[in-house]
């Protein structure tokens, strides 16, 4: 596989999250200095192909010194890739814990079927970490193979119900849901706020390509199957401006009419056969850049031949920010 | 007997509610459903209080209480105040204490009789523990932690603490507290006890994720169990093994 080409990354403010390294990162991008360049971020091939792949993110100032025991910007985290184990229960079920906003479903059941699902599905821990806190997860479910999960009756119910005010999507989404259930997945990646987007084209690149191995390298003919997928559907969060005729009238092209939290959303909605939005219960109080936003679920089907697009634009979309 | 259920999704349930053998106080703003177990195992036995404190839900990590009294953080409003008063039975004291220690919860872990506190909480404070909810007061750690309140449940038949607490901790707060103790988690290995279950002498709430296992423990040092055959069998198994030989 050849290497990555060499970037250079700057340092964002990100938000405070629950653990050891990711208060480092905090405190981090709350003290102010100048920019910095990096060392590059380089990339392993992949060693096995359970698809252990090891991504160190180095970000090392000229001639800082961390001795006087200052969080003088040095951060180093190396990022690694693992299938997931029985033992990540609880982080990943912190992750997946907002999934479908506040409604109360089988969470833990949920968490379990991704969790026994070692062949595909990926979690992002870092290096040695102690406390093994889940960074990112990522996998695909095959909406047959677990159709009798009371977690899987419980989201098509809910998805299913927020449909019901989309006439002509929620016959196709009956439909996925439904008779073409063996051939699609629930593509479902989650992650903390402040992750380095570098990590984003490797992270999907070894979901899909454990997806096509597994077509290959599972033991019965039914599990192979189970993992050509024909579509992905996928539940994600935007924010939708409130006003968007407002927008247009103050033609203030800094404000966007729909912002997505992650930034592979963007290309997957444009990629989507169909999607639509409903809107979430809980309203958390947005910061201020955000006032004028509304934050919403979104729902979408993305054909399984467009992935090879996704996979590329992603990689530029990463490449250019 | 112990009852599994969940708070919107989030098994620490013992951070929203608190019960003791004269009351039970849950958070506002929950499901119905999470009312109702409560209420299904409760009422008509002791009243159960929805109530907010400091305008938070946190209820049972915010508070400290038993059958004697109930102690609240300085955080708490006054309307909130009056409301507990005139809500909880006449013979509970309800106290508003002024100590920077806030989250009176995570340090204070009491039955009816014994309260273990929070090395650092204030003279004045312990001795209004001692004066409102009738109870011996021992500063303690439990496995090295401070917070002892978060790190052990307790009530008037047995304990449960910490499950990296040792051999020769469990035996002095054994004999501190007069109550059997066992070190043990909740919620598929949790370590943070009170977060995870609430109990008083008859009746226990455990967050859904907990397993069987860690049920059946809970059931066993808080004697929650029915009297049944395998129980007497259990207790007398070492006199009857000595009766063969």
């Amino acid at each position: 596989m050849p290497r990555r080409p060499r970037r250079h990354q700057r340092l964002k403010s990100w938000p405070i999250t629950f653990s050891p390294f990711g208060r480092a990162l905090a405190r981090m991008g709350s003290v102010s200095k100048p920019k910095r360049h990096s060392e590059s971020i380089e990339n392993h091939t992949p060693s096995s192909s359970n698809g252990f792949v090891k991504h160190p993110l180095d970000e090392k100032p000229e001639g800082s010194e961390s001795s006087d025991g200052e969080f003088d910007g040095v951060v180093q985290a190396d990022f690694a890739f693992f299938d997931p184990k029985p033992n990540d229960f609880h982080g990943v079920k912190t992750l997946l814990q907002t999934y479908l906003d506040v409604e109360e479903w089988d969470l833990s059941g949920f968490v379990d079927l991704i969790l026994e699902q070692t062949t595909v599905g990926t979690v992002v821990k870092v290096e040695d970490d102690e406390d093994e806190g889940i960074f990112a997860l990522a996998t695909a479910l095959n909406l047959s193979r677990y159709r009798e999960q009371k977690c899987i009756i419980q989201l098509k119910d809910l998805f299913l119900a927020k449909a019901s005010q989309e006439k002509g999507v929620a016959d196709q989404l009956r439909v996925l849901l439904g008779e073409q259930a063996h051939n699609v997945g629930l593509l479902v990646s989650q992650r903390v706020v402040n992750l380095p987007p570098q990590l984003l084209p490797p992270l999907y690149d070894s979901l899909f390509n454990e997806v096509s191995w597994a077509t290959e390298d599972e033991p019965t003919e039914e599990l192979r199957n189970s993992f050509r997928f024909k579509h992905y559907v996928m539940l994600s969060k935007i924010y939708k401006h409130k006003n968007p005729e407002q927008k247009r009238k103050r033609s203030d092209d800094s404000e966007e009419a729909i912002v997505y939290v992650k930034p592979e959303d963007e290309i997957f909605h444009k990629l989507s056969s169909w999607s639509f939005c409903f809107p979430l219960r809980t309203q958390q109080p947005a910061p201020h850049e955000m006032k004028n936003y509304r934050s919403m679920g979104l729902i979408m089907a993305v054909e399984a031949d467009k992935i090879p697009t996704f996979r590329q634009e992603l990689g530029s979309l990463i490449n250019e920010s | 007997m112990a009852t599994r259920l969940q708070f919107e999704n989030n098994c620490d349930i013992g951070v929203f509610s608190k019960l003791t053998n004269a009351y039970c106080m849950v958070a506002i703003g929950g499901s119905e459903s999470f009312y109702s177990v409560f209420e299904s195992e409760l009422s008509g036995v002791i009243p159960v209080v929805k109530t907010s404190i400091a305008g938070t839900r946190i209820v049972g990590r915010l508070c400290a209480g038993n059958k004697n009294g109930l102690l609240l953080p300085h955080t708490t409003t006054d309307q909130e105040l009056q409301h507990l008063r005139n809500s909880l039975p006449d013979q509970v004291v309800v106290q508003r204490i002024e100590e920077k220690l806030s989250a009176l919860g995570n340090c204070i872990a009491c039955n009816d009789h014994v309260a273990l506190t929070h090395t650092d909480l204030d003279r004045e404070t312990e001795e209004i523990i001692a004066d409102v909810l009738g109870v011996e007061v021992f500063r303690q750690t439990i496995a090295g932690n401070i917070l002892v309140g978060s790190f052990c449940s307790l009530s008037n038949r047995g304990g449960l603490v910490h499950p990296h607490t040792s051999i020769e901790d469990l035996d002095e707060l054994s004999t501190l507290l007069q109550v059997p103790l066992v070190a043990g988690t909740v919620n598929r290995g949790s370590e943070v006890i009170a977060a995870g279950m609430i109990v008083n002498d008859w009746t226990a709430f455990c967050g859904s994720d907990t397993t069987a296992t860690e049920l059946s423990v809970i059931e066993s040092v808080f004697k929650l169990r029915d009297s049944q055959p395998s129980v007497i069998v259990d207790e007398m198994r070492k006199s009857l093994i000595d009766s063969y030989v």
